[in-house]
């Protein structure tokens, strides 16, 4: 029987580190792990953990992250809890088993310290990773700090493995900025994380070896559309859990989270909408144009996967002019914020100016002076009613304005 | 439990737990591999398939041909899969976790076994590398490869399992061209040097020393690995009723060799001893010429311009085993 | 399952397409025939391969020796045996290969490859007679 690990009411931890524990305390049976920058010291700390006794269950330390995944998928099939962590390259030699994961519906929990692709090769923080694994049908829930990154972990199991959900979900936080950024976190106790998360409920095991059952069959022209609509259709619909597992936790612990996380937004004339640390910069932005009389709000996006179409557009519905800030490098059209908000917008009948912004790839620094140019910008937009800028601007970048359209 | 077979009678007691409703050519010596691995044990067996001709032709909505727990994910990862697997297995069996019907067996001495079936193309080549890491960490399963050394699911291209002179759908012979220019991969060598308890060669024709071989991987504690011969009628393009007749012209010819390589370790997991017998000797060890006259793959090998290459792989053959069976003498 | 799979909608299927070998719970399926087994619908057993065959393996009991050559190879569990007898061929799963029939050792053979459409009484009143040593 594992340890139980002594923890302060208040623990300076980075994300990684409360991510580790998070994991540590939801008493998984399987991790299959390879370790790669920035999320190395959650494998790590995992391993310390397994080695000084805390942890009942078993690690493998596979020799890729393709194999991570794969080993998580078959132990999920075999009615273990599962999960793993990565980020960038490793996060994109998985991408072939993230859509084998969700299309097998086995709820796999992703840890990503979110980091830039290559090349060229760059081991700091930005979306890239992100980007690149939103299609795979996974839920998608987004930390913008350390105790964020810590409570979404341990709400990830809990949703992913609702019987109505059984679909893998991925935790994200920004690489370095998040991973690596110590903050005050106030964790749970083991005993209250693990009656949290609950008891692993095994569904079609293959372990259940008197009930056989065949896992990861073909589907061709005349099934594979109804399994991938089915699934989609589950993924839509785990937003109810969502919203429960987010109550059940407020209950918990007085901590608050939403599908979308608004800042000042039911006065705002103008928003920035963006992901992860930058979410916490933008708002100490909006309140210094608050304090000139400007109405600046901030929408964090907490759950990318299912989008929160309904709780976006309510939130920006008298909203002038909105900046989507796109932190991955857009391969040849708009960010893919830029394109899901303005489709929300125009989907709910409202046509507010939207511009993107293409900000901090390869974990490029973003000040609070560039995103309070981007409010004025919004601001100029919103007085005028005019969209007086580029749609696509780069920002923060060397050598001639980069803009687009 | 090892079951006890003393003869064919005996093994034909075994009740089948893979459906013959499948897609696989008629013929096919994927079916008779997987028949004799799975009858070789009355214990549990949970199978996993990397994506090959019997995964495509064994579970296509909305039917399964398993009657036995079976899990496919992709090409290249079948052995970390079932590694996986087993690995839930002794961590629920500890925790007392265990499905009831598998504690029940496990209580009887009857643990389940764990098996991945995987082509040429996913051990050999794209599924190396999973191979490879699940071997080195030691996991207890068995790894069996169905050989028909060829792309045989997409029609018939290259693998690096595919012997010198054969004309597949990306080596094909023509007018500038004998076909596949490289020799044919030592996997067995390699999986052996991975320091693995127990591989082996083997070909479904000989049951007698398949089901043996497959029996002693079962007991095996660490990882094993079963490279079986599996003549494709399709892709080697001979009848379908000559499966059977053209495996044994293999073994006699000794372009298959039947033996098994035995890493005895200490508790500490140290190599002390390996050993290396020879399970089979033909009595006349016929010329690779009649092994490859049987099969339209080699057919080009005939024609004037190509006829070195079958003194070639002739030669080829002599010396492994030749070496074989010095290795055999010095017991390395 | 009252409806059959191919009647299913998008929102009744099973979550990840699993597939179940069988209806009810089965303890130790090796101590289970073939055939006696609680099949589900998701399992091929119900299925036939019988209509690839353009000849078929017909079976003469007169001439077996229950050596079991033919069952160990067949690749598509075809051949009947019981008690370490051989019983005959089930036709539904049978494609025709005629590996049983090239592996059989008897002289003449037990089995013999007929056109699919010929009766098997038809097929037994033509056997051949014993083939002389060569």
């Amino acid at each position: 029987m594992a340890k139980k690990y002594e923890l302060n009411e208040i623990e300076v931890w980075d994300g990684n580190t409360a991510v580790s524990h998070a994991l540590r305390q939801a008493r998984i049976d399987v991790v299959a792990a390879y370790p790669i920058t920035p999320s190395t010291p959650i494998v790590q700390n995992y391993s310390k953990f397994l080695a000084d006794g805390y942890i009942d269950g078993e690690f493998i330390m596979v020799e890729s992250e393709h194999s991570a995944m794969s080993g998580c998928v078959a132990a999920g099939a075999a009615g273990a809890r599962t999960a793993t962590a990565t980020s960038s390259q490793g996060f994109a030699l998985m991408v072939e088993v993230l859509y084998q994961a969700s299309g097998m519906r086995i709820p796999v929990v992703l840890t990503v310290a979110d980091r830039a692709l290559a090349a060229p090769l760059n081991v700091n923080g930005d979306h890239s990773d992100m980007y690149l694994g939103r299609d795979a049908g996974w839920i998608n829930l987004c930390a913008y700090n350390p105790q964020e990154a810590y409570d979404l972990t341990l709400m990830a199991f809990k949703i992913a493995e609702d019987l109505d959900v059984r679909l893998p979900a991925m935790v994200h936080q920004d690489g370095f900025i998040c991973s690596h950024t110590a903050q005050n976190v106030r964790p749970l106790s083991d005993a209250e994380a693990a009656k949290f998360v609950g008891e692993y409920k095994p569904v079609n095991s293959m372990l259940d070896i008197s009930n056989p059952v065949t896992h990861g069959v073909q589907t061709e022209e005349d099934w594979h559309f109804e399994h991938k609509a089915r699934q989609h259709n589950d993924l839509m619909n785990s937003k109810n859990v969502i919203k429960r597992v987010f109550d059940e936790f407020k209950t918990l612990t007085n901590r608050e989270y939403n599908l979308v996380d608004n800042y000042k937004l039911e006065d705002a004339d103008i928003a920035i909408v963006a992901i992860g640390t930058t979410v916490e910069s933008a708002r100490i932005a909006a309140d210094k144009l608050r304090d000139e009389g400007i109405k600046a709000g901030v929408l964090g996006i907490r759950v990318l996967r299912p989008f929160p179409f309904e709780e976006i557009v309510n939130a920006l519905s008298n909203v002038k002019a909105i900046a989507t800030m796109d932190r991955s490098a857009p391969g040849g059209t708009f960010g893919m914020l830029f394109n899901e908000i303005s489709g929300a917008m125009i989907g709910s009948g409202k046509s507010p100016i939207i511009l993107n912004y293409i900000y901090g790839l390869g974990g490029r620094d973003t000040t609070i002076e560039q995103l309070i140019e981007i409010y004025r910008q919004l601001d100029d937009c919103a007085r005028s009613n005019q969209r007086k800028y580029p749609l696509q601007q780069f920002i923060g970048l060397r050598g001639p304005k980069l803009s687009f359209f | 439990m090892t079951k006890k077979i003393r003869n064919l009678k005996e093994l034909s007691l075994s009740n089948d737990r893979y459906e013959g409703a499948n897609l696989m050519c008629p013929g096919c010596a994927h079916n008779i591999i997987v028949r004799e691995v799975l009858n070789a044990t009355d214990d549990p067996v949970v199978v996993a398939n990397a994506t090959g001709c019997l995964e495509v032709c064994t579970a296509v909505y909305p039917k399964t041909s398993w009657d036995t727990s079976w899990i496919h994910i992709g090409f290249e990862n079948a052995a970390v899969a079932i590694a996986a697997v087993q690995t839930t297995y002794e961590t629920l069996k500890k925790q007392g976790r265990l499905p009831k019907a598998a504690q029940k067996l496990a209580d009887e001495g009857r643990d389940i076994k764990f098996v991945a079936f995987g082509g040429d193309g996913g051990t050999y080549d794209i599924g190396f590398q999973s191979l490879s890491g699940a071997f080195e960490r030691g996991h207890n399963f068995m790894y069996v490869c169905l050989d028909n050394e060829v792309y045989a699911n997409t029609g018939g291209q290259r693998s690096s399992s595919t012997p010198i002179g054969a004309s597949t759908t990306t080596s094909p012979a023509g007018a500038v061209s004998y076909g596949e220019k490289m020799m044919k991969k030592s996997i067995v060598e390699i999986m052996a040097d991975h320091g693995a308890p127990y591989v082996a060669q083997v070909s479904p024709s000989k049951w007698k020393d398949m089901i043996k071989k497959v029996q002693k991987g079962y007991e095996a504690k660490g990882p094993v690995f079963i490279n079986a011969m599996s003549a494709c009628t399709t892709e080697w393009r001979f009848a379908s009723e000559d499966t059977i007749a053209v495996s044994d012209l293999g073994v006699d010819s000794c372009m298959w060799p039947l033996y098994e390589i035995i890493n005895e370790r200490d508790e500490h997991g140290i190599i002390y001893r390996t050993k290396l017998n020879i399970t089979y000797r033909p009595k006349n060890k016929i010329p690779v010429e009649e092994y490859l006259a049987a099969q339209p793959r080699f057919k080009h090998l005939f024609k004037p311009e190509n006829r070195h290459i079958i003194d070639l792989l002739q030669k080829a053959v002599d010396i492994r085993w030749e070496n074989l069976q010095r290795r055999e003498e010095a017991g390395v | 399952m009252a409806k059959d799979i191919k009647d299913l909608g998008w929102n009744e299927l099973i979550p990840g397409a699993a597939l179940f070998s069988f209806s009810e719970p089965v303890e130790d399926v090796t101590e289970v025939a073939i055939d006696e087994r609680p099949y589900s619908p998701t399992n091929s057993h119900e299925y036939s391969v019988g209509d690839w065959r353009v000849e078929k393996p017909v079976f003469n009991r007169d001439y077996c020796i229950d050596c079991q050559f033919c069952w160990v190879f067949c690749p598509d569990i075809s051949i009947i045996s019981r008690d370490k007898k051989m019983i005959g061929v089930d036709y539904e799963h049978c494609k025709g290969c005629g590996i049983c029939v090239e592996v059989c050792p008897t002289n003449p053979k037990s089995l013999l490859m007929f056109p699919e459409h010929l009766e098997n009484e038809e097929a037994l009143a033509k056997w051949p007679a014993k083939e002389a040593k060569k």
